[in-house]
């Protein structure tokens, strides 16, 4: 597992992924973590195959105990069904994530852990050093769905907004835009549900100040490209395998 | 090439199918039951002249209560047995993944902070495996003795059959509870082999 420090500057946000020993049949995914001084937050830890090489990753940067908090932005398996395991990795942790999904995500197993709802309307976690937000992005594309927003790092953790499908040793971030778009095309148009979610999100983070999008699948976006993919988002019809 | 083996029965699967085994065998003894309870006010409508067949139809009554009673106790013993099952499986999947990102990770920093969760995973594992165990020998001993309850089920059934046959008005009848306690008692006793069964695969799995 690939580890990749995007932001320092007095916290740190470390994105895990592109991990080589990945079995092929699962879908690549981005791992990410918070840390503020002595406390850390975990963000879409992934699933139960990539949680040993992603716990190893983390114990380069992080004292277990130092973990306090996990987020998952909501249910599906490779967001968090390595959740029994960290239960027992992480006893005393606190999970947050929509109020929707508790009883679903306690079939993964939560025996330690704290489950902390996240309201429909977002709320703020602060970490000590720093304070971030969980951003509504409802129907985009779980019915009750989170994206995280560090206002200090000017980053946005975008859960499945933005992903694109490919390969696993794939460069961090976007380069070329237009050279990018085919790679997210289908994935949008399919998993996300909703039109009129979809245009409620880009109102609500065109209100936010972002260098960095940064999704569960993909590549990172940096600069004018978060700009260049919400007007994209904005202008695409989602939802198509309605007729 | 040696001889083809069958295939060696998941341990959760064999336990849930003894539950299974046990539920079909509920309904067959709530009939004898049943048939018991008529029996009883056979012989006591009988009155002197049924007084030869009250022991008779006490014990089947006693049988099947007692029978009840043991379906019960193993159906309850193979749930939590499959529980512990499962705990244990939990464990030793994180002992063994925990273990895994120690061996893989020695350069890395805090590797040391996860010896906790370690430990306390390996105590839950090994406190599983010794409930575990306790567990298999209750249900073996819930199944040794539902196995003797059968047997003298089938002894009353053979004796029942015996006294009816000196008896007049409601022999029919009687012979009729026995022959159907004789039955029930066949089917319970292939039920419990089949069970035995299942319990050996999961002992050959530890």
């Amino acid at each position: 597992m690939k580890a990749t420090t995007i932001y320092d500057k007095g916290h740190q946000w470390i994105m895990f992924g592109r991990d080589p020993e990945k079995p092929e049949s699962i879908i690549d995914t981005n791992q990410y973590m918070i840390v503020a001084g002595n406390r850390a937050l975990l963000m879409d830890p992934g699933g139960i195959e990539v949680f040993a090489p992603m716990l190893g990753a983390i114990l380069h940067h992080a004292k277990v105990d130092e973990i306090t908090d996990i987020f998952a932005s909501h249910q599906d398996p490779d967001i968090i069904s390595s959740l029994g395991l960290w239960d027992q990795a992480l006893p005393h942790a606190k999970l947050h994530s929509p109020w929707l999904w508790e009883g679903f995500l306690r079939h993964f197993g939560m025996n330690n852990i704290e489950y902390v709802g996240i309201p429909d309307e977002g709320n703020e976690l602060n970490l000590g050093e720093v304070d971030v937000r969980f951003i509504p992005a409802h129907y985009l594309h779980s019915s009750g769905n989170f994206h995280v927003y560090d206002p200090k790092a000017k980053i946005l953790m975008s859960g499945d907004v933005g992903a694109a499908l490919e390969a696993s040793e794939a460069p961090l971030f976007v380069e070329d835009f237009d050279e990018h778009i085919p790679k997210m095309e289908m994935f949008h148009k399919r998993w996300m549900p909703s039109n009129r979610a979809k245009n409620d999100w880009v109102k609500r983070v065109r209100t936010l100040d972002i260098e960095y999008m940064a999704p569960q699948h993909g590549r990172i976006f940096k600069g004018e490209n978060v700009a260049r993919f919400i007007d994209w988002f904005e202008a695409l019809e989602v939802g198509v395998a309605i007729p | 090439m040696g001889a083809p083996t069958e295939p060696v029965e998941d341990k959760l699967v064999a336990l849930a199918s003894i539950a299974a085994e046990l539920h079909s065998v509920m309904g067959v003894v709530w009939s004898v039951s049943l048939a018991g309870k008529n029996a009883k006010v056979i012989s006591a409508q009988a009155g002197d002249k049924g007084l030869g067949f009250r022991p008779i139809t006490e014990s089947i009554d006693e049988i099947s209560q007692q029978a009840i009673r043991g379906v019960d106790d193993i159906s309850s013993e193979a749930l939590r047995l499959s529980k512990i099952a499962v705990h244990e499986q939990r464990s030793i999947d994180a002992y063994q993944r925990f273990n895994s990102v120690i061996k893989k990770n020695v350069d890395a920093k805090y590797i040391k902070t996860i010896l906790p969760a370690v430990n306390k995973v390996e105590q839950s594992m090994r406190a599983s495996i010794s409930e575990f165990k306790k567990s298999m020998n209750n249900l073996t001993l819930l199944l040794e003795t539902m196995d003797q309850c059968m047997l003298t089920a089938r002894a009353v059934a053979s004796v029942s059959r015996i006294v009816t046959s000196s008896g007049q008005e409601y022999r029919d009848k009687l012979t009729v509870v026995s022959n159907d306690l004789d039955k029930a008692a066949r089917y319970i006793k292939q039920r419990l082999l089949n069970s035995y069964r299942h319990l050996n695969n999961v002992n050959a799995q530890r």
